[in-house]
């Protein structure tokens, strides 16, 4: 497991995190976002719709990007402001095509135990778009006023 | 989060208290899946305390849905807070669980 990983707090507003590809990493960088999240006071819907987007998006990268190799890291950069939360994951996997994952909410998919992350996020926030071959992906959710 | 158990009307109730995280995920599989190769066949998730659930939890309902099924019994889920009620319309997960307003239907309609 990578020891001693960078992390950044910038001047900007931008908070930098490079996370060990371990599920207990999900919660606690989740418990930062969200604490910014409180300090701007954004409603509950929002507050909700970025975390599973959140949560989602490292559960990809650590499972699928990753497949949870100990050795592998995640890197992550989010910024809550006033008028919107921005975030960008990336894993050291060997990407994937976004558009190539089955729809989860497809009759014949129902029954599938895994799938729906992608779907989630999409669902959730407002802007998601892939780069790197999928190996990064970009959120972003509006502050509704 | 918090997992506890309950019997009611020949069911298994199974409250979800706090947040179906990722990192709970393990604890809902072992609790779910525990009590149907215990014979506890028909479970009732009761979603009333529970705050948030992603994708691997969901997950984790499936597969305990299709075992207990092919044990010839269920997994209903019963009052779930809104926004999980939302989580579920929106993966049309509502469609294929039974989902109660509370645990008593839930429970009752066996």
């Amino acid at each position: 497991m990578p020891e001693n990983l960078p992390q950044n707090d910038r001047d900007d507003g931008w908070v930098e995190r490079v996370l060990p590809t371990e599920l207990q990493a999900i919660r606690e960088s989740e418990g930062d976002i969200l604490r910014r999240l409180d300090e701007l006071c954004y409603d509950e819907d929002q507050r909700f719709a970025v975390r599973l987007a959140f949560e989602e998006a490292l559960l990809n990268a650590m499972k699928h990007g990753n497949k949870m190799n100990p050795d592998l890291s995640v890197s992550l950069a989010y910024r809550v402001t006033d008028e919107a939360v921005e975030i960008h994951i990336t894993d050291q996997g060997r990407g994937f095509n976004p558009n190539g994952v089955p729809d989860p909410t497809a009759d014949e998919n129902l029954q599938r135990p895994c799938g729906r992350g992608v779907m989630l996020m999409y669902s959730y926030m407002d802007e998601v778009t892939y780069a790197e071959g999928g190996k990064q992906v970009r959120m972003v959710k509006y502050r509704k006023r | 989060m918090d997992i506890q158990t309950d019997q009611r009307n020949n069911c298994r109730v199974i409250a979800i208290k706090g947040s179906a995280d990722a990192s709970a995920s393990a604890a809902l599989r072992q609790a779910l899946l525990g009590a149907i190769e215990a014979g506890d066949t028909r479970i009732v998730c009761d979603l009333g305390q529970t705050d948030f659930i992603c994708s691997d939890a969901l997950g984790v309902l499936i597969v305990a849905y299709l075992k207990a099924q092919k044990r010839g019994g269920f997994v209903r889920l019963a009052a779930p807070q809104e926004r999980l009620r939302e989580v579920l319309e929106t993966t049309r997960l509502d469609h294929l669980f039974q989902v109660y307003p509370d645990v008593a239907c839930a429970a009752r309609c066996a």
